[in-house]
C-alpha cells in the first residue's frame, strides 16, 4: 500500500509538472499585453518596451519558465559577487531582496545620475551613502555595475551611458541617462514557495491568494461535508426502491435542483430567506478578513445554493448504481439464500455500488473549487474563482498561474485520494 | 471686516439686478471669484447670511431630526481598486477612498458652488491671471504635522510632474511649470496663471487633486497620510478597506466636538446585484454609483432614503472621423437623426434623467444656452444616408459595428439604437464586452458608447476631447479624433470668457458646431442616487459621486 501511495505521489508530482508547463505556454500565447493595462492605452511603445525589460518579460519564455518555476536567483547570483539574500520588510512583513555587502544588507538606486547604495542596519534602519566605486570594466570597456534595486531586480547599471532608459517608478514613468540596462527580477521560484509578485496590486501573489483560497475552500468543503452523506443516502434510498414513489420523489427533487442553474437557486434562497423572512443574511459580504468565523450565518444561503446543485448528480449515479448492482446475480443468489434484507443492501451491495459514485464525489471537488465563480459573485464571497477571474481579465500572469496551480493541486490531490478509496473498496485495482 | 469684492463680481451683481443671469449662476460666479458665500448670497438679496456649506446644509437636518447621535459605522458596497499615487488617480472608486484620508483644498457642493476647505479664502487678481490661495491655519495632518504652504507646493510639483503622470496636469494648462506656482509665506501660495481662467478653484476639486504631505514617497496604501477625517485601517484590493474615525480632525461638529460622527467606514468590493441583496437584508447600508436598476429595486423600499442629483454624466455614442463611414458628416447626422431620446431615456434609464442634445453641454454647466431637443428621425437620415450611398456605390443598409461594455446602461442604449436607426437605413451590429474590454480599445472602435463623467464647468470635457495638442495630434482622450479649427478656437475663447452672457453666447457658438458636424450623440444626462437606510441623516448626492462623509451621522 505504501509503495502504492508513493508511487501515485510521484505520478501527482509529474502531473502537477506537466500542466504546469501546459498553463505557463497557454498563459503565453493567450495573454494580453499586460503593459498596456499596466501603463494605459497611451502609453508610447517605448515605455511599453521598457517596462516589458523591467517584468523580465524580454527573456525567452523558458527561461521564464524556468524562473518562475526554480527561481531566478541562482541565475542572477552568477553576476553579482555579493549574496543574494530575502528579508521581509518590517512594515508589510512581505519579503525584500537585498544584496549582501560587508555583512550589510545593501540596495542600490540611482539619484541625478549618480549611484547610491542603501543599507539597512540591523535595528532595521536606512541609511544611504553614496555607491563609490563599485564599477568594473566589461569587456566593451564600459564601467557596469550589477546590483538590486529597490523593486527586488537585479539590475546591470552602465555608467557614462548617454542611453536615455525608461524607468519605471512608484511615480510612473521617467527616463533616466546613464541608468539600469538590464534586468533580472528576481524570485525563488514557485518550487520554494515564491509565486512572484501580483502586477495588479503590486504585493506577493502568496499574501492574497491563500486568504481567497481558504475562503472558497471552506465554502466547497462546507457544502461538500453536508451534501455528499446527504446525497449518498438519499441515492442508496432511491437505488433499492427502484420504481416506487421513494424513488420518483428523490429522483425528481434531484433532477430538478440540478438542472436548475445555480444562479436561480441562488436568488430564490437570497429572496425568499434573506429579504422577505430575513431569517438568513441575504449575502456573505465579508467585512472583517475573518467574516467566516464571526458570523458563519453568512454561509448558509451560499452552502444551500452549492448543495442543491450537488445534490442531484451524486444521487442520481449513486442510485443508477445502487440499481444495477441490486439487479446482479449475486444479489439476487444472496436474497434466495435467505440473506436479510438489510444485511444484502449493506454487507454486499452498498460496497459495489459506491464505486461509481465515488468517481463523481471527486470530480465534484474539483468542480467546487474552482467552479463556485457565479455563487461567489452572487453572495459577494471573496473567493478563488473570482480572484481568477480579476487576474485573468487583467493579465496578472503571476496571479493567474499561482491561483490555477493551487486548483490542479487539489484536482491531482482528490485524484490521488479518490485512487485510494477505490483500492480499499476494491482490492482488484491494488493488485492490478 | 471688509472683505474686498472682485469688479467682475460686481458686475455680476448689477446683472442681477437687471435679471440678464439667473441668482443660481450669480452666487456661483461671484464665490469663484473669491466672494465669501455669505456675501454672495447678501449681494444676491437673500438671506441666509451664513450660507450653508455642501457638509453645513447636511448638518442642518441634525436640528430637525432632534441631535446628533455618533458612533457608528456605515458600510459601502465598492470596488475597491488599486491605488498607488494620489495625483495618478483615474477612477472615482479608489477616488473616494482616499478622500476620506486627503482633503482638498476647494470643494464643490452639490449646488455646484466652490467653497474654500482646506484654504481659508482665495482671491483673484482683477484680470483673473494672479490667484492668491490663503490656507487655514492650524490643520494636523493624521502624523502630527501640521499643514503648511509646504505641502501645497509638493502637491503641485506632483500634480505638475509629467512623470507622475496626473490628469490635472491637462486641467492646470494654463500653468507653466512649477514656475508659475509661487510660497509667498508658510500659509500662502501664488498662482500665476499664463492666461486668465476662472476655474481655478474647481480644477483644485477635482479629484486627483487632494493634498499631500511633503514627505509622500508614491505609495498611499503605505503612506496613507493626510488632513481627513478618518484614517486608513486596512486595505485589501478587491475585497474591502476600512477607515476609523480620527479623534483630532480639524473640523467641529455642530455638537462642538470634532467631526467625524460615524466611527468607522467599511468599503467591500462586491457586484453590485449582490449589494442591492445585501442592502435589503440590512449587511449594507449604500453602494457606489446605483445603476437603474438598482435604483428601481431599492426605491420604493421603506427602509430607505433615496436623494437624486442632475448631471452631467453621458453615454456618448461616438464616431470616429478619421475612419469611414463617419468620416462623411452626412452619416454621423444620420445616426444622430436616428435617436429617440425620450425613447432610449426611458428604456435604459427609467426616464430618470434630462434630454440631451448631441453636445457635451448640460444645463447643470453655469453657461449652457438652451437649444430645441432634435426629434426623432429616421426618414431624413435614410435621406441622407441614401445619397451617401449613392455616392460611394453602397447598398443600404448600412452595416455598422457598435462596441460598448455591458455596464451601466450601455447595453440598452445600444440595443434601442439598433432597432430606432433600421427605419434609418443602419444596420447595427452589436458587439458589447464585459467593461475592462471595452476600456482597453474605448478610443479605438470605429464606433462606440462610452461613458463620460460629470464635470461641472462647460469648459471642462471638451479640452480632454474634442480637439487637437499643440503638435496637431488629437488629445490622448479625443476617442473621435475629430478636430475642428472654429470649435477649438471658440473654445479656447469660452475659457477666457468671464462674463457671463458673453460666454453663454460663445457656448451657444459651440453647441451648434457640436450639432452641425460633431463626432457625438447623446441622447440625455443622466440623474445619480445615493440609497441609505433612513437612520443615516447628513447624505449628500453629488453629481460626481463623490462622497461627503464627514458629517454623515448614524441614528442610534
Amino acid at each position: 500500500m505504501a509503495r502504492f501511495f508513493l508511487r501515485n505521489l510521484f505520478s501527482m508530482f509529474i502531473t502537477m509538472l506537466l500542466v504546469s508547463a501546459v498553463l505557463f505556454f497557454l498563459l503565453e500565447v493567450a495573454g494580453g499585453d499586460v503593459t498596456v493595462r499596466l501603463l494605459g492605452v497611451f502609453a508610447t511603445p517605448a515605455q511599453r518596451d521598457s517596462l516589458r525589460r523591467q517584468l523580465g518579460l524580454d527573456a525567452p519564455a523558458w527561461q521564464r519558465y524556468l524562473d518562475w518555476l526554480a527561481g531566478s536567483d541562482w541565475r542572477a547570483q552568477q553576476m553579482t559577487p555579493f549574496p543574494l539574500v530575502t528579508m521581509p520588510n518590517p512594515q508589510t512583513g512581505e519579503p525584500g531582496w537585498w544584496a549582501v555587502v560587508d555583512d550589510t544588507l545593501t540596495r542600490w538606486r540611482l539619484a541625478d545620475g549618480e549611484l547610491i547604495a542603501m543599507q539597512r542596519t540591523a535595528e532595521g534602519e536606512e541609511t544611504t551613502t553614496p555607491a563609490g566605486d563599485v564599477w568594473t570594466i566589461d569587456d566593451a570597456g564600459n564601467a557596469i555595475f550589477w546590483g538590486v534595486d529597490v523593486n527586488n531586480n537585479l539590475v546591470k547599471w552602465v555608467r557614462g551611458s548617454d542611453v536615455d532608459v525608461l524607468v519605471l517608478s512608484k511615480a510612473g514613468v521617467r527616463s533616466e541617462t546613464g541608468g539600469p540596462q538590464q534586468y533580472i527580477p528576481l524570485r525563488k521560484g514557485i518550487l520554494r514557495g515564491d509565486a512572484g509578485m501580483s502586477l495588479q496590486t503590486n504585493r506577493p501573489v502568496s499574501s492574497t491568494v491563500f486568504s481567497r483560497a481558504a475562503n472558497s475552500l471552506i465554502l466547497a468543503g462546507a457544502a461538500f461535508l453536508l451534501v455528499m452523506p446527504l446525497a449518498l443516502v438519499f441515492g442508496v434510498l432511491a437505488g433499492v426502491n427502484e420504481g416506487k414513489l421513494l424513488d420518483r420523489i428523490i429522483t425528481i427533487t434531484g433532477l430538478g435542483f440540478t438542472a436548475t442553474p445555480e444562479f436561480v437557486i441562488g436568488v430564490f434562497l437570497i429572496l425568499i430567506f434573506g429579504i422577505w423572512l430575513r431569517w438568513l443574511p441575504a449575502t456573505a459580504v465579508f467585512l472583517t478578513g475573518d467574516a467566516i468565523f464571526r458570523d458563519p450565518k453568512i454561509l448558509v444561503l451560499p452552502v444551500l445554493t452549492l448543495m442543491a446543485a450537488e445534490f442531484g448528480y451524486v444521487s442520481r449515479i449513486t442510485r443508477a448504481s445502487m440499481a444495477e448492482v441490486m439487479q446482479s446475480p449475486y444479489i439476487r443468489a444472496a436474497f434466495i439464500k435467505g440473506v436479510p434484507r438489510r444485511r444484502v443492501i449493506f454487507r454486499h451491495a452498498l460496497r459495489n455500488a459506491l464505486l461509481a459514485p465515488i468517481t463523481v464525489i471527486m470530480l465534484q471537488i474539483n468542480w467546487l473549487i474552482g467552479g463556485v465563480i457565479v455563487v461567489e459573485v452572487l453572495f459577494g464571497i471573496p473567493g478563488l474563482g473570482a480572484y481568477i477571474y480579476d487576474a485573468a481579465t487583467f493579465g496578472d500572469f503571476n496571479a493567474v498561474a499561482a491561483a490555477a496551480m493551487l486548483t490542479v493541486f487539489v484536482a491531482v490531490l482528490t485524484r490521488l485520494i479518490g485512487d485510494m478509496l477505490y483500492t480499499y473498496l476494491n482490492p482488484r485495482i491494488r493488485f492490478a | 471686516m471688509s472683505e474686498r469684492i472682485h469688479p467682475l463680481a460686481l458686475q455680476a451683481a448689477d446683472k442681477l439686478e437687471r435679471g440678464r443671469i439667473s441668482r443660481r449662476d450669480f452666487l456661483r460666479y461671484a464665490t469663484l471669484l473669491g466672494v465669501s458665500v455669505g456675501t454672495a448670497y447678501a449681494m444676491a438679496a437673500c438671506a441666509p447670511a451664513g450660507a450653508p456649506a455642501a457638509s453645513e446644509a447636511a448638518a442642518g437636518e441634525a436640528g430637525a431630526a432632534g441631535g446628533i447621535t455618533r458612533g457608528g459605522t456605515l458600510r459601502k458596497g465598492v470596488l475597491v481598486q488599486p491605488v498607488d499615487h494620489p495625483a495618478r488617480l483615474s477612477w472615482l472608486e479608489g477616488a473616494n477612498a482616499v478622500r476620506l484620508v486627503n482633503e482638498y483644498l476647494t470643494e464643490t457642493g452639490p449646488d455646484n458652488i466652490t467653497r474654500p476647505y482646506l484654504l481659508e479664502s482665495w482671491e483673484a487678481s482683477d484680470d483673473v491671471q494672479t490667484w492668491t490661495l490663503k490656507l487655514r491655519q492650524g490643520i494636523k495632518f493624521n502624523n502630527g504635522d501640521e499643514l503648511t504652504a509646504d505641502d501645497v507646493m509638493y502637491s503641485f510639483s506632483q500634480w505638475l510632474d509629467p512623470e507622475v503622470g496626473s490628469s490635472m496636469l491637462g486641467l492646470l494648462s494654463y500653468l507653466d511649470g512649477m514656475n508659475s506656482v509661487e510660497k509667498v509665506d508658510d500659509y500662502t501660495i501664488r498662482l500665476n496663471l499664463t492666461s486668465p481662467n476662472i476655474g481655478v478653484p474647481e480644477h483644485l476639486f477635482h479629484y486627483p487633486a487632494v493634498i499631500l504631505h511633503r514627505d509622500f514617497q508614491g505609495d498611499w496604501v503605505k503612506q496613507p497620510i493626510g488632513t481627513g477625517a478618518f484614517t486608513l485601517e486596512e486595505y485589501i484590493e478587491s475585497e474591502r478597506a476600512i477607515f476609523k474615525a480620527r479623534p483630532d480632525y480639524w473640523r467641529m461638529g455642530e455638537d462642538g466636538k470634532p467631526l467625524p460622527y460615524l466611527d468607522e467606514i467599511v468599503m467591500v468590493s462586491v457586484d453590485k446585484d449582490a449589494a442591492v441583496a445585501a442592502i435589503q437584508a440590512g449587511q449594507l447600508d449604500t453602494l457606489f454609483k446605483p445603476r437603474p436598476s438598482d435604483f428601481l429595486a431599492l426605491k420604493d423600499n421603506p427602509d430607505l432614503q433615496v436623494k437624486s442629483v442632475a448631471t452631467a454624466n453621458c453615454f456618448v455614442v461616438r464616431m470616429r472621423v478619421d475612419q469611414e463611414p463617419w468620416d462623411d458628416n452626412r452619416v454621423r447626422t444620420a445616426m444622430k437623426m436616428c435617436q429617440d431620446r425620450q425613447k432610449i431615456l426611458d428604456l435604459s434609464y427609467n426616464g430618470e434623467g434630462i434630454l440631451s442634445i448631441d453636445a457635451p453641454f448640460s444645463p447643470v454647466h453655469p453657461a449652457y444656452a438652451e437649444r430645441p431637443i432634435p426629434a426623432y428621425d429616421p426618414e431624413g437620415a435614410r435621406a441622407l444616408l441614401e445619397e451617401y450611398a449613392a455616392e460611394k456605390g453602397v447598398d443600404l443598409p448600412l452595416k455598422v459595428t457598435l462596441a460598448t461594455k455591458n455596464d451601466l446602461s450601455e447595453p440598452e442604449i445600444a440595443q434601442a439604437l439598433k432597432e430606432l436607426a433600421a427605419p434609418g437605413g443602419f444596420e447595427i451590429a452589436l458587439d458589447i464586452t464585459e467593461p475592462n474590454g471595452y476600456w482597453d480599445r474605448w478610443t479605438e472602435v470605429p464606433l462606440g458608447i462610452t461613458i463620460w463623467a460629470h464635470r461641472p464647468l462647460d469648459t471642462m470635457t471638451p479640452p480632454l476631447a474634442y480637439i487637437a495638442d499643440a503638435d496637431g495630434a488629437p488629445v490622448p482622450w479625443n476617442e473621435t479624433r475629430w478636430v475642428d479649427p472654429e470649435f477649438s478656437e471658440k473654445l479656447a475663447q469660452a475659457e477666457l470668457t468671464l462674463d457671463i452672457e458673453a460666454r453663454r453666447q460663445i457656448i451657444g457658438d459651440l453647441e451648434d458646431i457640436m450639432q452641425e458636424r460633431g463626432p457625438i450623440g447623446n441622447s440625455y444626462w443622466t440623474n445619480e442616487w445615493e440609497i441609505f437606510p433612513k437612520s443615516f441623516h447628513g447624505v449628500i448626492a453629488h453629481p460626481s459621486n463623490f462622497d461627503f462623509f464627514y458629517a454623515v451621522w448614524k441614528q442610534q
